[in-house]
């Protein structure tokens, strides 16, 4: 196996244990996020290890369950922009011409607009909700994957191996499914984890807007229900509030990132000296 | 004056099996002309020759031979003793046994006119000495005893014997065999001026081509006692039409070609169970279903008769004014770079043709386009009669079985994921041919044929653990695996060593003969390809400038382009 660095492999345990955390909520979760399980704004306790937020919710086991939410919400809105982003990139450097044309000025076309604006103005039409958050972010940020796969596209298919593939009567789908997705895979694999980082930070940035769904407390609603309370700042509150879900917040698009910069390694081998 | 209509020699081997060596040969011979039969050995060409002097039991022989007008097949040994010799005589192939060791030669030459002719022995041999000075013989000769003779002189020595009675036909069995080259000279001027002088009619019968060129004007050609074409000898050798012609013609030795000897794949069928329908086909590159099954007629065309369902051998690819244009940036304009222009050519079946031209005459171009890789801006390809430009779908799947290309780099041509078996297994999986174990089977069978190993542990490598030769053979044998009728090779050794060069090469030929396929070699290097080429175009600017046998192409380059080709090729001594 391939000797991964030492950020790739801090990012994937992270990301492991962000993963068991989702998992295991209900085993590790002390209480029901949702239960009035102690007084209102408690201080942390033996009992509340992060206290509880203004309305008797225990902070950790928010925390907790919010992992779920985030995680889902990088995973399918990761997964849909790289498969919006690897069709439209695919299709347009395979298929040159005017086909190529038209898809990369779409792509010049999304990547100029405002995206957190647009964004806000999708979900208030479309409505908050989990599924319209992942709907939109995958709508919004496609345009980046398609590009680099457009342009590993372009390079694999002039390759003679795709020439001879298609010469024995391999069809164009043939060809693109045998032949050029498995050379992109990699290229696939880093533009998912890229955009579940700007998932998850999107995510966040429409639940503390009060954009996102006001049922699926995420990280990003927590710090939004914490920041609502006046005097958070002077009571010192939001060391155990505010504080955790904005810290992994951080952590899990670092850990992203980062897992994101050794998968670019698998296929950039221009990186892989550099690095050494 | 001699008529053959429908000849048939059949022998009975141990009672039992009945060998048919001639079999319903037919032709005529003027008074004072000459015809050739050529063939492999065993084809029935000493059978017939025996046939026509009446050296058989009369029940194997059925048909006609009537020698100005009368019949001679059927005649008692009686009546055939007034016309052998004295109006038909034969020179045998076996020189060491036909001349009897205990009698000088002049009286052995002399024999037959005292038998004939009646002649006293002193006559007889005042005539010997005559005949014998004819061929080149002198009395000191006559009066030697065969084994005091060279081959040559006692080859003569059998020709002055049937020279004296004045024959009317002469039949010649493989007059030049063991002969040097000025003797055989010698021997070839001396018929031809017989024939001029006094009009004796000769059949020719020999594997030696040049011989029965120079001596015939007409040829038949005899393939497992059968005629397969018969015409004009220039036309038949020039411009043969039956594949079995083309591959005897293409296998004989010419001190005008530098390309390696080619040889019929298989070997002649056994006379005992000839094999059904054209008794070629198992040999033959084009044989089609019909072939194994209905025995195809003699058929007239443009002047020469040929044994074949398909009317002989068959264009296999033909490119019809080929064009195609590249935009070129330059600055800001793009300028239109006319890479092929109005290219004509066409490929046989079971031919070797050299595409030859240096780096940008539009070699790789055409050669796409012939596969179908890349459709031309006018023009079409026509493969096996169909338009291959505008075929699509299905279609253009079952023609890609047809033609396929052996690209210049095999490392660029080789998905660097796939290990050995399933780059070779590929074009069957694409053109879902045959079940798994088949697909593996036929997968081993060609790796095989290209001389790759076919162990698990190889078939799971991947080709950067290949070397260079081991992955071109790779790329054959996956362009192989589908039984094309045409290969095209785009300088298929250029990325080798010079040994491995030769190998491959040699590989690719070993191969083309053995599958019967046809191959377009393109290569910038007429030195190399003219040891294996047929024929050879010469490229240059998106035309062809030349195209010729390879023969005529390298010796009498026509076109200066040729010439410097020629020039530039390589030589390790000046």
């Amino acid at each position: 196996m391939r000797r991964l660095s030492a950020e790739a492999r801090f990012g994937l345990v992270v990301l492991a244990l962000f993963g068991a955390v989702a998992l295991l909520a209900p085993l590790l979760a002390p209480y029901d996020p949702h239960a009035f399980s102690g007084a209102p704004l408690e201080r942390p306790s033996r009992a509340h290890p992060l206290g509880t937020n203004d309305v008797g919710h225990d902070i950790l086991s928010e925390l907790i369950y919010g992992t779920r939410i985030s995680l889902a919400v990088a995973l399918a809105a990761g997964a849909g922009t790289v498969l919006i982003g690897t069709l439209i990139g695919g299709m347009a450097g395979y298929a040159g011409g005017w086909a190529d044309r038209l898809l990369m000025r779409l792509v010049d076309g999304m990547m100029s607009l405002p995206r957190l604006p647009l964004l806000i103005l999708l979900i208030a039409f479309l409505g908050s909700g989990l599924p319209q958050t992942i709907l939109v972010i995958s709508l919004l940020f496609w345009p980046t994957t398609a590009r680099v796969v457009r342009a590993h596209v372009q390079s694999i298919r002039t390759r003679g191996y795709v020439r001879m593939a298609r010469l024995f009567g391999g069809g164009h789908l043939y060809v693109f499914f045998r032949h050029i997705l498995p050379q992109i895979a990699p290229v696939v694999a880093h533009g998912l984890v890229v955009s579940a980082g700007h998932a998850v930070a999107m995510e966040a940035g429409l639940a503390f807007l009060g954009l996102g769904d006001p049922t699926a407390k995420s990280w990003g609603l927590m710090v939004r229900f914490a920041l609502n309370l006046p005097g958070l700042f002077l009571t010192g509150r939001w060391a155990w509030w505010a504080l955790p879900p904005a810290l992994c917040i951080t952590l899990l698009i670092l850990a992203l990132t980062f897992v994101g910069i050794g998968t670019e390694r698998a296929f950039n081998p221009r990186l892989n000296r550099r690095w050494q | 004056m001699l008529t053959v209509r429908d000849l048939r020699v059949t022998f009975s081997v141990d009672g039992r099996a009945r060998v048919r060596a001639v079999d319903g040969v037919s032709f005529d011979l003027e008074r004072g002309g000459a015809m050739g039969v050529v063939g492999e050995t065993g084809a029935g060409k000493t059978t017939l020759a025996r046939a026509l002097l009446g050296l058989h039991p009369t029940e194997c022989v059925q048909g006609s031979v009537r020698l100005d007008g009368r019949e001679l097949v059927g005649l008692s040994e009686e009546e055939w003793r007034a016309v052998r010799w004295r109006r038909i005589a034969l020179v045998v192939q076996s020189v060491g046994t036909a001349l009897d060791p205990v009698y000088r030669v002049g009286e052995q030459i002399g024999e037959p006119m005292r038998f004939h002719l009646g002649l006293s022995p002193a006559e007889a041999w005042a005539r010997a000495e005559e005949v014998a000075r004819r061929v080149g013989l002198s009395s000191r000769h006559l009066r030697a005893y065969p084994h005091q003779l060279s081959g040559g002189e006692k080859q003569r020595a059998l020709l002055a014997m049937a020279l004296a009675c004045d024959p009317d036909v002469l039949v010649l069995d493989e007059p030049t065999s063991g002969q040097d080259m000025l003797s055989r000279a010698r021997l070839l001027d001396l018929l031809a001026g017989l024939r001029r002088e006094r009009g004796t009619g000769l059949l020719v019968i020999s594997h030696d081509l040049a011989a029965v060129a120079r001596l015939a004007e007409r040829v038949a050609v005899l393939y497992a006692g059968k005629v397969v074409e018969m015409g004009p000898t220039e036309a038949v050798f020039g411009d043969p039409r039956h594949p079995y012609t083309w591959g005897l013609v293409h296998s004989y030795p010419d001190m005008s070609t530098a390309r390696d000897l080619r040889s019929i794949r298989g070997h002649p069928p056994d006379p005992v169970g000839p094999p059904p329908g054209c008794r070629f086909h198992p040999r033959c590159t084009q044989a089609v279903e019909r072939c194994r099954h209905e025995e195809p007629p003699m058929v007239e065309m443009n002047g020469r008769r040929v044994a074949c369902h398909l009317g002989g051998l068959q264009t296999l690819l033909r490119a019809e004014g080929l064009r195609k244009v590249f935009l070129v940036e330059n600055g800001d304009a793009r300028e239109p770079l006319e890479a092929v222009r109005d290219v004509y050519l066409e490929i046989r079946e079971g031919e070797v043709v050299a595409l030859v031209g240096e780096t940008g005459s539009g070699k790789t171009t055409l050669g796409r386009m012939l596969v179908g890789l890349l459709s031309p801006d006018g023009g079409r390809v026509v493969l096996e009669g169909r338009d291959l430009t505008a075929a699509r779908g299905q279609e253009r799947r079952l023609l890609a079985r047809r033609v396929q290309l052996v690209p210049q780099d095999p490392f660029d041509a080789v998905n660097p994921r796939m290990t050995v078996a399933e780059v070779v297994r590929e074009p069957l999986e694409v053109q879902k041919i045959g079940t798994p174990q088949e697909r593996e089977e036929r997968v081993r069978s060609v790796l095989r044929a290209v001389g790759l190993p076919t162990d698990p542990e190889f078939l799971a490598l991947h080709a950067h653990e290949l070397s260079g030769g081991q992955l071109q053979r790779v790329v054959i044998a996956r362009a192989l695996v589908l039984e094309p009728k045409l290969l095209i090779a785009d300088e298929p050794v250029a990325m080798l060593d010079p040994s491995e060069q030769a190998r491959v090469l040699n590989l690719l030929k070993e191969i083309q003969v053995e599958r019967g396929l046809a191959l377009l070699l393109i290569s910038h290097d007429l030195a190399l390809v003219r040891k294996v080429a047929d024929r050879i175009l010469v490229m240059q600017g998106g035309r062809i400038v030349e195209e010729g046998p390879g023969s005529r192409v390298v010796t009498q380059p026509a076109h200066e382009h040729t010439r410097a080709l020629l020039e530039s090729a390589p030589r390790l001594r000046t």
